[in-house]
């Protein structure tokens, strides 16, 4: 390639200042969080003496591990099953092409551009009804119906592009359709269903809108809303509100930095099939 | 061809199916009946007081951020009464506002911090309290301690009623000052009348002091306090309180109350507040004046305590001066409203605590050193000893003047459920940008609670 | 390892491809009017597809149809309503307060949409010459990052630096701006763009990363070419890199425009509508009307403006910028 030599450094530069802008305000967090309670710091700025119990008190404050259990819970809840179904559709619209499919999937791209706030009222008296408030059921059931038509879009996308003949070669062995799915198609779809447990991972775990409006105990939220929770409670105090927002970015952030290269296609993955 | 239509008809089949489903959902309008809503009334317990039993019991509370007392309280009667635990949920006073419908009705706690509670009663989700006040005896205490609390049927009038609610203490509000800045000024006593007081800011003004620090930030427009202080400087109180207690014809766009709020339009005009008052919060407002920085603050003696322990000696009370030399003085006084739900799972617990809060002698004193105020309960109760000079004792001096002047007010912040959230706050905070005439502000209020009240 | 991870990138595209045409097996008899499909049963087919359409159909069509329908009634939620036709929707739209979320909606486009999409390209563009060295691969993962954490996250921590003793104004009294800081999210005039750039900020990397990656596919001897013509770095952009991002630029538009339309999140978090009503959206206002107001028609004849709004805006962008060459 005929590159410029300053074409090269500007590249550079504008590529370290987008780092260094997204990268700003963790650090803002970061150093707030160390300074002493109940104070208001002045931007960025490196406290005489760091208070690293902040972390401490926040951790105690928010009850960070329950905080960790529900949300895993709430992903155990949601992602497996989901993953489940949505192949299962996936499967049956991409492949099976049974009569009406088509029509069937258009129905579920409606859903696509749907706001939760279009549906979140109703979702509230119907949760209610079904005596689910407060729970985590409350969030993992609507989550499920919410992310089928992204999932059934996405694993269709995959199932489309597998032959027929392989399953023809499967029935003509005397494989009925359930064997057909589970021992043959599913095996192959497996780098679609990882891509696809990914963004539900992180969906759910930064799902707000349904949290704080269908669960009221911040131990039975997602942790953004858990966030939210604590933001309410102890929002007036600046050092602590910023240790406790730390804290409870650091999982999202520790799975993504060891998945990194999974996340990254994934994501864009998602966003041009979505 | 044939198959097609065979096909046709297998999804037509399919649609009616999950129509049918949908249709058979629902005719008619969503909601229960009518029936459903009527208000509980607490039946009578007989003679026995309601206490809290012998068995294990976890009290689920619903408090606001940022006052210390309630924990103080539970803590303490978790102590007297080790069967008794609690399980608080805090939030902001604005956030409380917003989710105090939906909570009672569907999450209901068995003690509510509650600020305004006449659509929660219209509403009949609230407990009527009329038989633990007989049980408890609490109808023996002054009248006026109780009177914010009683509400007519549907939730108005205001002021004569069922009680629905009860106080943990009745609070005093005035004008907070610093003792250091006072002295630089060279203001030895505090203003004796509105225009010493506007003198005193001008002092202030000129030697590089923030005359007023105040908030009026987020979804809470503290600027509500100077502006009802300088409603009752002007004019009388008992006009401002039928207006808050929703009676019949009241409002709050009169003469004096124009001549009150062009008073503020003068002061933040003469760069009085802080230039982001808008942006400040009460927390960031108390914090800020604490480090000194600002001469005065609107606020109330519940504050008195934190004061006394962050600034000791430094910081000074007083209640708003008249605009005429030899008027009568007026504050807000209010009970911090405490309710307890409808369908509260502990109610008698609840109100046992409350009684609790008012008689038991420790609780009395966690009342005055941490909460700075008044408890309620009979006018010759126990009252710990304060210390002199401190601010709780100036502001507990003053509640007894407003006693006598019978200056007390409710807040105007609490007329109405949305009238705080919707109306006084973005129109103070259209004031402070210049983007709001001080008649227009009254126009605009008085018509906001009139369409809430009305519905 | 950079060549693999740029082939994941890549391979993103060759997933993207047509449903393969099916060719008649010539042992089976078929009616010409049965779909190319496996020969299984109706049923079977559909069985497959129940569970997830039921849990679509109960939790999401159902409140769909719901949220048509409370649209129609005055309801408090508690107790009995009453029928009022279409006046909730004249409510939305003469109504001051609740006409003007809708227009701030639209103004948070330009700040979540525009901003992204045009800097995403100027930078996606700029970098594209060092798109395979570490210092790109390191910045990919950073980059990342705000599209990992909760919005509400983002939501605090930019709150804190735009308040009045925040980064944003020390930034800014360094550069000798001394004289326009103030609270930027407390201020009537300011609020609103304040919450825009929190959503800039969040969008910025994906758009910049998805771009870069559409960029990455376009043929290098295109730019050769171009470079052996004389042609600078603008002409490069304009007639190689802009036609060929159609796809990318599509995306990235529906993305951000449906972001900005049900923001809920970072408002929620950082301004809550206020001060007054300067940063009042469609998703938060609903979520009051309905649960703090108990206007539940109101707040439903809302939400279901808002989902009409998403549609009308997303379908032209879909159809002006599919694939042409299917």
């Amino acid at each position: 390639m005929i590159v410029a030599r300053r074409e090269i450094w500007t590249a550079r530069t504008l590529l370290v200042l987008l780092m260094a802008i997204t990268v700003l305000p963790f650090v803002s967090l970061f150093t707030t969080a160390l300074h002493q309670s109940g104070t208001y710091p002045l931007g960025l700025d490196w406290p005489s003496e760091p208070h690293w119990g902040n972390f401490a008190d926040a951790f105690r404050a928010a009850h960070m591990g329950e905080l960790l259990k529900s949300s895993l819970l709430i992903v155990a809840g949601v992602v497996p099953a989901s993953l489940l179904i949505a192949t299962m559709a996936g499967f049956a619209i991409g492949h099976l092409r049974m009569t009406g499919s088509r029509l069937l999937f258009l129905v579920f791209v409606i859903g696509l551009t749907l706001p939760f706030e279009g549906v979140v009222t109703p979702l509230y008296y119907q949760v209610r009804e079904l005596g689910l408030l407060n729970t985590r059921w409350a969030i993992i059931l609507p989550l499920i119906g919410l992310f089928m038509p992204f999932s059934v879009f996405w694993m269709r996308a995959h199932f489309v592009n597998m032959p027929d003949e392989l399953s023809e070669a499967a029935r003509v062995d005397g494989a009925n359709t359930w064997q057909l799915f589970w021992r043959i198609h599913v095996p192959l779809a497996t780098p679609a269903i990882s891509s696809l447990a990914i963004l539900l991972f992180l969906w759910t775990w930064n799902q707000f809108l349904l949290a704080i409006v269908l669960v009221d105990d911040p131990t039975k939220r997602t942790m953004a809303g858990a966030l939210g929770a604590f933001q309410g409670q102890w929002g007036t105090d600046i050092p602590l509100l910023c240790a406790g927002s730390l804290l409870i970015l650091t999982p999202t952030l520790v799975v993504f930095l060891i998945f990194q290269r999974r996340f990254v296609s994934a994501l864009l993955q998602g966003s041009l099939k979505g | 061809m044939l198959g097609r239509v065979r096909a046709r008809w297998r999804i037509g089949a399919l649609a009616a199916i999950v129509l049918g489903a949908f249709a058979a959902a629902g005719c008619g309008g969503p909601g229960g009946s009518a029936s459903t809503t009527a208000a509980t009334t607490s039946k009578a317990t007989a003679s026995a007081a309601p206490t809290c039993g012998k068995g294990p019991v976890t009290m689920k509370g619903y408090f606001e951020t940022g006052f210390p007392i309630t924990k103080a309280l539970t803590s303490e009667f978790t102590k007297q009464y080790p069967n008794v635990k609690w399980d608080i949920r805090e939030d902001q006073f604005a956030v409380i506002t917003q989710n105090a419908p939906r909570v009672l009705a569907d999450d209901p706690p068995d003690l509510m911090r509650l600020p305004q509670v006449s659509e929660l009663v219209k509403d009949g989700l609230l407990k009527n309290l009329d038989a633990y006040a007989k049980a408890f005896g609490w109808d023996k205490w002054p009248a006026s301690q109780l009177q914010q609390m009683r509400l007519g049927p549907g939730g108005r009038p205001r002021g004569e009623g069922s009680l629905y609610a009860m106080g943990l203490n009745f609070s005093m509000t005035g004008v907070f000052y610093n003792k250091k800045l006072a002295a630089k000024i060279g203001m030895t006593s505090p203003p004796t009348t509105l225009a010493e007081l506007d003198d005193a800011m001008a002092k202030a003004k000129r030697a590089g002091i923030l005359p007023i620090q105040q908030f009026n930030g987020g979804a809470t427009g503290g600027l509500a306090f100077p502006l009802q202080d300088l409603m009752a400087s002007y004019g009388s109180p008992a006009p401002i309180n039928d207006w808050i207690f929703q009676k019949d014809g009241a409002s709050i766009d009169t003469p004096t109350n124009v001549k009150a709020t062009q008073h503020l339009q003068q002061w933040i005009k003469a760069g009085y507040f802080a230039k982001d008052v808008n942006a400040v919060e009460y927390a960031k407002m108390m914090s800020r004046f604490i480090a000194g920085q600002g001469l005065f603050m609107f606020n109330g003696d519940w504050e008195s305590g934190n004061l006394d322990k962050k600034m000791p000696g430094k910081a000074g009370f007083f209640l708003m001066p008249p605009a005429d030399a030899d008027g009568k003085q007026a504050a807000m006084s209010a009970p911090l409203t405490f309710g307890i739900a409808a369908k509260a799972p502990h109610a008698d617990c609840a109100a046992f605590f409350l009684n609790w809060v008012a008689t038991n002698p420790k609780a009395r004193d966690i009342a005055v050193q941490v909460g700075g105020s008044h408890p309620m309960g009979p006018a010759d109760a126990h009252m710990p000893p304060v210390k002199e000079g401190s601010v709780t004792a100036s502001t507990l001096e003053a509640g007894s003047k407003i006693g006598e002047d019978n200056g007390a007010m409710d807040f105007i912040a609490n007329a109405t459920g949305a009238i705080y959230a919707k109306s006084w706050t973005p129109q103070l905070q259209k004031l402070v940008a210049g983007q709001q005439s001080p008649d227009a502000l009254l126009k605009s209020v008085q018509s906001d609670y009139e369409n809430q009240v009305k519905s | 390892m950079a060549r693999a991870l740029l082939d994941d990138v890549i391979d993103v595209y060759e997933a993207r491809s047509e449903p393969r045409t099916e060719a008649l097996p010539p042992t089976t008899a078929r009616s010409p009017a049965r779909p190319a499909g496996l020969r299984t049963s109706f049923w079977v087919g559909w069985l497959f597809v129940a569970p997830a359409l039921l849990f679509y159909g109960l939790f999401v069509l159902r409140p769909l149809l719901y949220t048509f329908w409370y649209s129609l009634y005055r309801w408090d939620g508690i107790g009995p309503s009453t029928w009022v036709g279409l006046q909730n929707y004249s409510k939305v739209f003469t109504d001051p307060d609740l006409l003007k979320t809708i227009v701030h909606a639209f103004e948070l486009i330009a700040f979540f949409s525009a901003i992204p999409v045009l800097l995403g390209l100027a930078l996606a563009s700029t970098i594209r010459q060092i798109a395979t060295s570490r210092l790109a691969l390191a910045a990919r993962t950073v980059v990342f990052l705000p599209q990992v954490i909760p919005l509400v996250a983002a939501g605090i921590a930019w709150s804190w630096m735009l308040s009045s003793t925040g980064v944003v104004n020390q930034v800014l009294s360094h550069i000798g701006l001394d004289g326009i800081t103030r609270a930027w999210l407390g201020d009537f005039s300011t609020a609103l763009p304040a919450v825009g750039v929190i959503g800039a900020w969040v969008l910025l990397g994906l758009c910049t990363l998805l771009l870069l990656a559409g960029i990455s596919k376009i043929d290098p001897a295109l730019y050769e070419a171009a470079r052996l013509d004389g042609a600078g770095p603008f002409r490069e952009f304009v007639h190689i890199t802009m036609p060929s991002l159609r796809q990318e630029i599509g995306v990235c538009v529906t993305v951000t425009v449906i972001a900005a339309l049900a923001s809920f999140d970072i408002v929620y978090i950082s301004s809550q509508g206020g001060p007054g009503n300067a940063t009042m959206v469609p998703g938060l206002e609903i979520y009051y009307q309905a649960f703090s107001e108990r206007q539940v028609g109101v707040a439903s004849a809302l939400a279901v403006v808002l989902m009409v709004l998403v549609l009308a805006c997303v379908l032209p962008i879909q159809w002006l910028t599919r694939d042409r060459d299917r």
